[in-house]
């Protein structure tokens, strides 16, 4: 097989976007964009599909995809995608993820006892993730195997030297403070060194509710925190009464790859996030 | 179908599981998915055929097991607690193994399970959007068809999806009247009503796709019931369990049934970006027509003539916020009552609205009317059916259909 008839299933566009890095001439389709909460998605035919004519199947795992992707599995009938022995590949396998947990109760809200899920925000795991897509794509096709290697230095080259470009770029946002929606940032705001301080969900997967917001409102009297950050996917108007109320910006932070018009691969993912960052700082 | 030791064991086994596993977890060697539904219930009367009786109850409390057995199986059983009139009863809904790994699209399926026609046949009734199945599904499957047997299924390796496959069933809870189950003539003619051993087969094939930020499927399913047909004398149990006289059809048996049935079905979803977690649409209709349910009789023709049976629903859901849903539902079900020499033609209207908070994707609380407009047939006592039901469940996220 050559890596131009290799087809990629990708859940997350952050996925697509790596396996279009490490395997340009594959077929590759992503599940959801930056505007579709993963957490919640239909396993909807096309997808069943879609699925169905997968080599691989690149997922953030941690639990994130449990209410569809095992449905898709099972649905699409493909031996080759049903487990990680073959052309399955979970990133939060890869990795360490933050945030795990001993025990877990759904009275915690929706939490996933492997960690959080969201960890393409972390560029040092997303390199260790394309290391280990390279070894996932190499045994699903050994035939183009010198291809995949050279994608994965070209790739590993360009991020380890855009990595401390970004920190460089990101210093000054060492030590802010924000509110956000669920815990979707938390990678990146681990990174940069920014302190989520409290979170429009009550609960994890719960909407903000309005005693919620309230509590929020008396948080932000204590006039440290900086804005209040929302992913593409994220419902703002929690965001809004809040930032109206308290006199914060409320910022839109797009997801993964398409979530905004400067987002059109990784890099660019990056870029736009931080700049955003640093614009609302500068407001 | 009462097995209180095995009810009592299989609980506490469960609950055992409940208070060590962490549920949020794929399941593995020592930690299956493992799940359970609680669903309770008031209603002021009764809708015609259906599960749900007068009073407090509770509706299908259930638990479900389920993991990868190897490489190559994956198996599922769940159980199902009913109670009626005091008594306790321990039913099997599902008790599966598939195949996962077998070439080319195919799977296999074999022991209890939904069968795959229409579109709301193998969606578990906790996830429906009403407290009950529309009268078509209560009349000619007797709200969901599960039975032993086998399917095959084949998904083609294509962009549109497109699935078709073949099953197989032994059709207890499908067979006409007569027989056995005619306790009132048990020394009659009939009574020696000789069925099939292997009563139902279905065929059924979907396609599916997106446009734009929607999704749609559509169907087309054929069930051969052998022994769907009536034979005569069998009306005047159908009509006393009609009317009510012989309590709640506790069985899932159909109440009408022929020896051919078809089945078209759609659905259409939406959601704004295709962001389904805030809001979202779900639109779907079914039309069921069923034929060749008139005994076969050489000395009068007046039943040769008679009509179809037939049914149908359009239903519309929308979640305009993670905490509220509300949906209307509009349904006609014709059938054909066999009286004497002759059938008399029967008619149901349902009309329903429901409106539903969920504290989050594991807890409902559902209140739903429904107009009911019916012939005396049916033994509606009220034409106004007031349903407050809660639905939650506890355990192991369940993937669900589209």
């Amino acid at each position: 097989m050559a890596s131009a008839e290799l087809n990629i299933f990708a859940c997350e566009p952050e996925y697509a976007a790596l396996a279009k890095e490490l395997a340009p001439n594959a077929r590759i389709y992503s599940a959801t964009t930056a505007m579709q909460d993963p957490h919640q998605v239909q396993a909807r035919p096309s997808l069943i599909a879609k699925m169905r004519q997968a080599d691989i199947a690149v997922c953030a795992g941690a639990d994130l995809e449990i209410g569809w992707l095992p449905m898709l599995q099972m649905k699409s009938s493909n031996a080759k995608v049903r487990s990680t022995d073959q052309g399955l590949f979970y990133a939060a396998e890869q990795v360490e993820t933050l945030d795990q947990l001993k025990s877990v109760d759904r009275s915690m809200g929706d939490v996933h006892a492997k960690g959080n899920p969201h960890l393409h925000f972390s560029p040092e795991r997303m390199l260790k993730v394309a290391q280990a897509l390279t070894v996932k794509l190499t045994a699903v096709d050994p035939a183009s195997k010198a291809e995949y290697e050279s994608a994965l230095a070209d790739f590993s080259q360009r991020w380890t030297a855009a990595i401390p470009v970004w920190e460089k770029k990101a210093a000054p946002l060492h030590g802010k403070k924000v509110i956000a929606y669920h815990s979707s940032f938390k990678y990146l705001f681990n990174w940069v060194g920014i302190e989520q301080v409290a979170d429009l969900e009550p609960k994890p997967g719960l909407p903000p509710s309005s005693s919620h917001l309230a509590s929020l409102l008396t948080r932000t009297e204590a006039g440290d925190v900086m804005a209040i950050i929302v992913a593409s996917y994220q419902d703002e108007r929690g965001a809004n009464w809040l930032g109206e109320r308290a006199n914060l910006p409320v910022q839109v932070l797009p997801m993964s790859v398409g979530g905004n018009d400067q987002s059109q691969d990784l890099f660019s993912l990056y870029d736009s996030v931080l700049d955003l960052l640093l614009s609302v700082k500068a407001s | 179908m009462t097995v209180f030791n095995n009810r009592v064991s299989c609980v506490a086994a469960a609950c055992a599981f409940f208070t060590t596993s962490a549920f949020a977890e794929n399941p593995t060697l020592t930690n299956p998915a493992i799940s359970a539904v609680l669903d309770g219930y008031y209603q002021n009367t009764e809708r015609p055929m259906a599960e749900r009786g007068e009073g407090f109850g509770l509706g299908h409390t259930e638990i479900a097991m389920s993991a990868n057995i190897d490489d190559m199986f994956y198996g599922k059983l769940t159980a199902v607690i009913e109670m009626h009139d005091g008594e306790t009863e321990l039913g099997l809904e599902e008790a599966f193994i598939q195949t996962l790994a077998m070439p080319w699209g195919f799977s296999i399926r074999a022991g209890r399970f939904l069968s795959d026609v229409g579109y709301l046949n193998n969606q578990h009734v906790h996830t429906d959007a009403f407290s009950d199945r529309p009268a078509a599904y209560r009349a000619f499957l007797g709200s969901h068809y599960f039975d032993d047997g086998v399917r095959v299924n084949y998904v083609a390796p294509t962009d549109l999806y497109w699935t078709m496959g073949l099953e197989s069933f032994k059709g207890d809870s499908m067979r006409a009247a007569g027989g056995e189950h005619d306790d009132h003539e048990a020394d009659s003619d009939h009574a020696e009503r000789d069925y099939k051993n292997i009563g139902v087969y279905t065929a059924y094939t979907k396609i599916g796709g997106d446009i734009g930020n929607g999704s749609w499927q559509a169907g087309l399913s054929y069930m051969r019931n052998e022994n769907g047909r009536m034979v005569e004398g069998e009306h005047e149990e159908h009509a006393a369990l009609a009317a009510g006289d012989e309590g709640h059809d506790h069985s899932h048996s159909a109440t009408f049934t022929g020896e051919n049935t078809y089945i078209a079905d759609f659905v259409y979803k939406w959601a704004p970006n295709g962001n389904y977690k805030y809001q979202h649409l779900t639109v779907s209709g079914e039309y069921f027509k069923v034929t060749d349910f008139a005994p076969l009789q050489d000395d009068h023709d007046s039943t040769a003539s008679v009509d179809d049976m037939q049914g149908w629903y359009l239903s519309s859901v929308y979640q305009f916020s993670p905490n509220w849903s509300a949906g209307v539902r509009y349904g006609e079900t014709d059938v054909q009552e066999l009286h004497g020499d002759h059938f008399d033609a029967q008619k149901l209207k349902e009309t329903e609205v429901s409106l539903a908070w969920h504290h989050s994707h594991f807890s409902t609380v559902r209140l739903q009317y429904t107009n009911q407009k019916g012939t005396n047939y049916f033994g509606i006592e009220d034409d106004n059916v007031l349903t407050l039901q809660y639905v939650m469940t506890l355990g192991a996220h369940g993937a669900h259909q589209f």
